[in-house]
């Protein structure tokens, strides 16, 4: 299991724990996390499981592909250097300890 | 866990007429509920809705005993599940891509969009409905999709044909026929563009399914066409007329509006208000439960958006059009692997192009009338007329 961090825009931390393999989306939804809507269900469709990767996870994670950054424009609330699609990002072990920011709306 | 309880009260001519009103009350007392007239199970509590959308394993997309597959001469995309969805609907997705919304298919509303408010005339009473909303809705989807020869009639027709044929619950014989008739136009329409395509290819929606180097099967092609065509216009234009008269009946929003921008709450709230497709099917693939009811394995339940809209859990007066009340997700674009393709051309055409658009050129237009608007629909909803006079 790999354990990751939601920081809630209020700064409210939950931290839960996800098969490896899992999106963080999914990890997110599977954790009542209402701040990840993921309307298209890990698509890549429609930008509402936006998150901001923490800056000391950043390297980690990786950054957007063209596909996935063309979909983040679509995105309610400002991109950073760290946005990205939680639905695009998979749990491995490397990512273990991962925290991830959440924005204040995704619609 | 108890069967959902049994409703043989409720009318379709309520619902076509005024759901709202039966929705607030099966929240309150019955919000899973077997409804008679419509033989399936309503499901009206957003919760509920939402996870049902959301788990496709459990729900399957595939009502087997609806008048659709007759309508459409095909078992579409809409009807399937898991990969054999995936693939049709991936075939159509890069057309809808977030770049090319951006670079060719907002430029091309916006051009289109100036073009027929050019053409209403000013100082008289015009309806938007036949003049601006119908009609536009019509010809961005045709060149979207690659058939910009059908006319805005002949789109506008199609697209009710095959809605009227999809909807005949009744089995009567007009729609079908003239759904069958639409047919016969619409494969011309697209078989005459097919090799025009083939020899530059574009990217509509037509040219990238037919120029894949994976292709669909041809009939998979028209399907999809037809599902966009049949889906693609009422939505937008009944937004359009939806949210133009929640802003014209509440001037002091309007006001709001026009001096901050924020034009996408106005459109996010209207979808919301009185979302375009109110309603959809899911078939239980196993025994469930939702909301502390049974679902038999096979049975058909209805989300039913609408309602999830005017959940009461979520929003303070429902029933009211507030462009400026906090945004709260709602349903009317659907979740899961059906969410709707259309989404982000619905936001940037009226939200970003024509909202701002209308009242920049018509800064005084006025709804005329407001009481003769007449509201209708049971799975598609919007007004049928909107009298305005444009100055």
């Amino acid at each position: 299991m790999i354990e990751l961090t939601f920081v809630g825009a209020d700064g409210a931390r939950k931290t839960v724990t996800a098969p490896e393999g899992t999106s963080v989306m999914q990890a997110a939804r599977d954790h009542d996390i209402e701040a990840i809507r993921a309307e298209c269900g890990g698509a890549m469709a429609c930008a509402t499981c936006h998150c901001y990767v923490d800056d000391a996870d950043a390297g980690k994670v990786g950054t957007a592909c063209e596909d996935e950054r063309d979909m983040l424009d679509f995105a309610e609330t400002e991109l950073r250097e760290t946005s990205r699609l939680s639905c695009q990002i998979r749990l491995t072990p490397a990512l273990n300890g991962l925290t991830v920011h959440l924005p204040d709306a995704q619609i | 866990m108890p069967q959902a309880p049994f409703d043989d009260t409720i009318t379709y001519n309520q619902l076509v007429n005024d759901p709202y009103a039966v929705y607030r009350r099966l929240r309150a007392e019955t919000p899973v509920v077997r409804v008679k007239a419509v033989g399936r199970t309503m499901i009206t509590k957003a919760a509920d809705t939402r996870a049902i959308k959301d788990d496709a394993a459990l729900w399957s997309s595939d009502d087997p005993n609806t008048p659709m597959e007759r309508a459409f001469h095909a078992h579409t995309l809409m009807r399937k599940d898991g990969e054999e969805h995936k693939r049709e609907r991936m075939a159509m997705a890069p057309t809808f891509s977030p770049k090319n919304l951006k670079t060719i298919w907002g430029p091309a509303y916006e051009k289109l969009a100036n073009e027929y408010l050019d053409r209403l005339p000013r100082d008289e009473v015009v309806d938007l409905f036949p003049t601006l909303a119908g009609p536009l809705a019509a010809r961005i989807l045709a060149v979207i999709l690659g058939i910009p020869g059908a006319s805005d009639d002949q789109m506008q027709h199609w697209s009710q044909a095959l809605i009227d044929g999809a909807g005949n619950f009744g089995w009567d014989r007009e729609p079908f026929e003239r759904v069958d008739h639409a047919h016969v136009a619409m494969n011309a329409e697209i078989e005459r563009m097919i090799p025009k395509l083939k020899a530059e290819p574009d990217e509509t929606a037509l040219s990238v399914m037919i120029n894949a180097e994976d292709p669909l099967r041809i009939s998979q092609i028209f399907g999809n066409i037809k599902i966009a065509i049949g889906g693609g216009i009422n939505e937008p234009r009944d937004a359009l007329l939806t949210i133009l008269y929640g802003l014209l009946t509440n001037p002091e929003q309007l006001e709001e509006v026009k001096r901050t921008g924020a034009w996408g709450d106005a459109f996010e709230e209207g979808v919301r208000w009185v979302a375009p497709i109110q309603v959809s099917s899911r078939r239980a693939t196993e025994d469930a439960v939702v909301g502390g009811c049974d679902i038999p394995k096979g049975d058909v339940v209805m989300t039913i958006q609408a309602s999830a809209n005017h959940d009461e859990d979520i929003w303070d007066a429902p029933e009211k059009y507030d462009a400026l009340r906090k945004r709260s997700p709602h349903q009317s674009f659907g979740s899961g692997p059906h969410h709707c393709l259309g989404t982000h051309l619905a936001r940037m055409m009226l939200g970003k192009i024509m909202l701002p658009l209308i009242f920049e050129r018509f800064p005084n237009i006025e709804l005329v009338a407001p009481e003769t608007v007449v509201w209708k629909g049971f799975g598609f909803r919007g007004p049928l007329n909107l009298p305005v006079r444009l100055n």
